[in-house]
């Protein structure tokens, strides 16, 4: 195998005009002591910054951070009834150290409403996604949170056999039997297959 | 961190979320972005001559991640990326437009820039407030990084700090 060290310049190496311009950029490989010093200097300096970050930065890199654990969550395409609407909303208010009652206010509804779509005891409304992409500052698009409820709410239809009993009574179509199978299992008529 | 980055810009093309714009310099028209995982047939056309590297002879060692316009396959930028966990950073080892997007004549605009928030964004989802973005430059290239990325230099290598990330996840990735 070659070695990525094939790629590596000496520190003070000739620089090209790609790289000035910023189109190419060659990265140099530390001897083991550089190494060790660096992530010395690297952990010193990111406790300063960390202490002196404003609370706009910190809301960004956590706004970021949840918009990336919804964007891989959702890339995958399979229900995980863990990655609800209400466990990213908890990670969301948690991340952000808000107090309920004060995040609630922040969006316009009452404490009571929250826990219940936190805790996926109602379905949030159609303004909800954009209530929390403008208080996102735009970063986690209403689009994402929709698409969690989305989800949840294709796999009810999909998998709930008890709405379909339930449903059974409504339907009356003289062309196919409707049936359902022992153990509450649609036989595929009353699911569209 | 690979596989399944490589489909959230497939999810995001469902819901017409693009998040990353070039700008075509000729027409200043902006044009929205994909940045995916390369793939094994990507390989053939990474070629040193239109990319600087061999960048088959990167593969297995760091995360490969291609940038192209929406729609079109064509590879605009390549970028080599390391993932530090001990030190819940990521480290930016090679970087490169294609050729005719270098240089006072180049084709479109922000395509580093674009590649280098993109790292951001990765850091940033999986180390959160810890999140870290780093290089190790030649010396002769450290003022020209801090200059235009606003990164910090200290014990061999540079950073982007807190500031510096929201600054290019503001200038780059939320357009």
């Amino acid at each position: 195998m070659i070695n990525i060290f094939m790629f590596n310049r000496k520190l003070n190496g000739k620089v090209t005009q790609a790289e000035l311009d910023g189109d190419v950029f060659i990265g140099v490989e530390l001897t083991p002591a550089q190494k060790k010093e660096a992530a010395r200097c690297y952990a010193e300096a990111m406790k300063k910054d960390k202490e002196e970050m404003t609370e706009k930065v910190r809301a960004t890199l956590i706004h970021t951070h949840i918009r990336g654990r919804i964007d891989s969550y959702l890339a995958t395409k399979k229900y995980d009834p863990a990655m609800s609407f209400g466990y990213f909303l908890k990670e969301y208010i948690d991340k952000l150290e808000l107090k309920r009652k004060d995040f609630a206010a922040q969006i316009g509804i009452d404490e009571t409403q929250l826990s219940q779509l936190i805790n996926g005891h109602r379905l949030p409304p159609d303004y909800m996604p954009i209530r929390l992409e403008i208080h996102s500052n735009n970063r986690i698009p209403a689009g994402h949170w929709y698409k969690l409820v989305t989800m949840e709410k294709e796999h009810y239809i999909k998998t709930d056999m008890e709405i379909r009993k339930k449903q059974r009574k409504y339907v009356h179509n003289p062309l196919y039997p409707q049936t359902v199978r022992a153990g509450g299992k649609s036989n595929g008529v009353l699911d569209g297959r | 961190m690979r596989g399944v980055k490589g489909k959230v810009y497939r999810f995001c093309k469902e819901f017409n979320i693009f998040v990353m714009e070039i700008l075509e310099v000729r027409s200043g028209l902006r044009k929205p972005v994909v940045v995916e995982v390369v793939e094994e047939k990507d390989f053939k056309i990474l070629t040193k001559r239109r990319y600087s590297f061999r960048w088959k002879s990167l593969k297995g060692q760091a995360d490969i991640y291609k940038l192209h316009i929406e729609e079109e396959a064509d590879i605009l930028g390549v970028m080599g990326l390391i993932d530090v966990p001990e030190e819940r950073r990521i480290e930016i080892k090679l970087l490169a437009n294609s050729r005719e997007n270098q240089g006072r004549n180049k084709l479109y605009d922000r395509v580093a820039g674009c590649l280098i928030a993109y790292a951001c964004y990765l850091a940033t989802t999986k180390y959160q407030g810890d999140a870290g973005v780093s290089l190790a430059p030649k010396t002769n290239l450290i003022k020209h990084y801090m200059q235009k990325y606003q990164m910090s230099y200290r014990g061999w290598q540079m950073f982007l700090n807190r500031e510096a990330m929201d600054y290019l996840l503001d200038k780059y990735f939320y357009v």
